[in-house]
């Protein structure tokens, strides 16, 4: 006896079914993530000075000067993929950090970057993986995140020669991010102060 | 006196245009920042503009202010409660592109183009209300982004910095074949920017007035006009008129011309 398969299949669903698996897997390609989802995450973070992100995608009007002023071209600006925060500014500090020239800043026309001195940016605090550094695990004596730090001593300061991270001190520029040399990185910027609450 | 407007006004729109072209290669190549932007916010040195309907959308949807913004968006308002929508016909660079296709048609021999698709004029005014309800509600100024005259600048700009452009440029795409249905389609019916700028100008003091005595009435201003409004009847004194001049280029016996209204008098007549 001749059956024609476990699955009953017709082509016309076999069609359907290809067309729309086909759509549903283009469609997640074209885009990552909901619309109403912030991009910012972890090593993913706004330019100094941003409002929380609860209003970030309200206020800014996607003028892309903060992009065109960046000297170091950390800031890239998000395209349609990203809903409503389509046009916003982002640095990926692993990518390129933020080395905190305040240009952004005093340029922003909305205040959606904020007029903040530069030891006042916020716009993260860098985590030590203690599993990940090699120094912490005492493979190595590495100390370049200490040694990148713009706010040496003061936002990473070395206890026992291990770094040691200030949440007081530190801005979140991600440069020691950058410059860490564990893969995956050691030390990664966590964007805690963008989903605070707006007053 | 032929195509005196016309050709100041290419040669306006031509520099403008150079402005957001030009500018993205000298700050990324030389660092030369002293301009940065385009038509949604542009910085020269310390004197900002911010287009009107950007800054407002901004304060509305984020109900905050922040008084820099309002400052960048006072010298856009105030031309455009004077000279009513100029920004539209004589800076805008979409428009400007618009202008490029129109003239490269001409020189293809497409002499005659008829409006195809026509919608009430007072579509303007819904696309502009429905814009902001829209940003209001999403909690996202939505035009900003997808509004062509600062779409132009953003997919240079993104030209030149990311080597790449942006997904959203087809928008750019969509209103350039549009107009080859009929001119200035988008900016007619649905750009709501111009809406904003034709609200600010209704009592704008320069207008384009005709003088009735001379008009012979042969529509040839009418055939001129890229918004489809015909001046020998006096739609060149509505809000939708964008001041360009066409019109004023187009007569032969010079009836209409640029004048600067006392007061606000003859907003409707």
């Amino acid at each position: 006896m001749f059956r024609r398969s476990v699955l009953d299949v017709n082509r016309r669903t076999f069609i359907k079914s290809l067309l729309a698996t086909l759509l549903l897997s283009v469609s997640q390609k074209a885009f990552p993530r909901p619309f109403f989802t912030s991009p910012v995450k972890v090593n993913h973070l706004r330019p100094p000075g941003a409002v929380p992100e609860e209003i970030f995608p309200a206020k800014c009007i996607r003028c892309g000067r903060c992009a065109e002023i960046c000297p170091y071209r950390s800031i890239k600006i998000l395209d349609v993929r990203y809903g409503v925060f389509a046009g916003t500014p982002l640095i990926e500090v692993e990518k390129i950090p933020c080395y905190l020239c305040m240009k952004c800043v005093e340029i922003c026309p909305t205040g959606t970057l904020r007029p903040v001195a530069q030891d006042e940016v916020r716009m993260g605090v860098a985590v030590i993986n203690h599993r990940q550094c090699v120094t912490w695990l005492g493979i190595a004596l590495c100390r370049t995140c200490y040694n990148v730090c713009p706010f040496k001593e003061k936002a990473i300061h070395l206890d026992q020669l291990r770094p040691v991270v200030d949440e007081k001190y530190c801005t979140g520029c991600g440069l020691c991010t950058h410059g860490c040399p564990v893969n995956p990185k050691a030390i990664n910027i966590e964007p805690v102060y963008s989903f605070e609450k707006h007053v | 006196m032929f195509n005196k407007y016309g050709k100041i006004r290419l040669l306006v729109q031509f520099l403008a245009f150079l402005v957001i072209l030009v500018n993205p290669f000298l700050i990324f190549y030389w660092h030369f920042d002293f301009v940065q932007g385009w038509y949604q916010s542009l910085g020269v040195g310390n004197l900002w503009f911010v287009s009107p309907l950007e800054g407002l959308e901004s304060i509305l949807v984020s109900k905050t202010i922040y008084l820099p913004l309002l400052i960048g968006m006072l010298i856009p308002i105030l031309v455009a409660l004077f000279l009513g929508r100029v920004f539209c016909g004589w800076i805008c660079p979409i428009n400007f592109l618009c202008e490029l296709e129109d003239r490269f048609l001409r020189l293809w021999g497409v002499k005659k183009r008829r409006d195809l698709i026509r919608l009430p004029r007072a579509t303007l005014w819904f696309a502009l209300v429905g814009d902001i309800t829209l940003a209001m509600i999403l909690g996202a100024p939505l035009f900003v982004f997808l509004s062509p005259p600062g779409l132009v600048g953003r997919e240079i700009m993104m030209a030149v910095f990311f080597h790449t452009l942006a997904l959203e440029g087809v928008v750019i795409i969509g209103v350039l074949v549009l107009n080859l249905f009929t001119r200035r389609f988008f900016c007619r019916y649905f750009c709501p920017l111009g809406g904003l700028l034709a609200f600010l100008g209704q009592r704008r003091r320069l207008r384009v007035v005709q003088e009735k005595e001379k008009c012979q009435r042969c529509g040839l201003c009418v055939r001129a006009c890229p918004l489809g409004l015909s001046p020998q009847e006096g739609e060149s004194q509505s809000s939708y008129c964008w001041n360009c001049g066409e019109c004023i280029d187009s007569c032969r016996f010079e009836s209409l011309s640029f004048q600067w209204v006392q007061g606000s008098g003859g907003a409707k007549r």
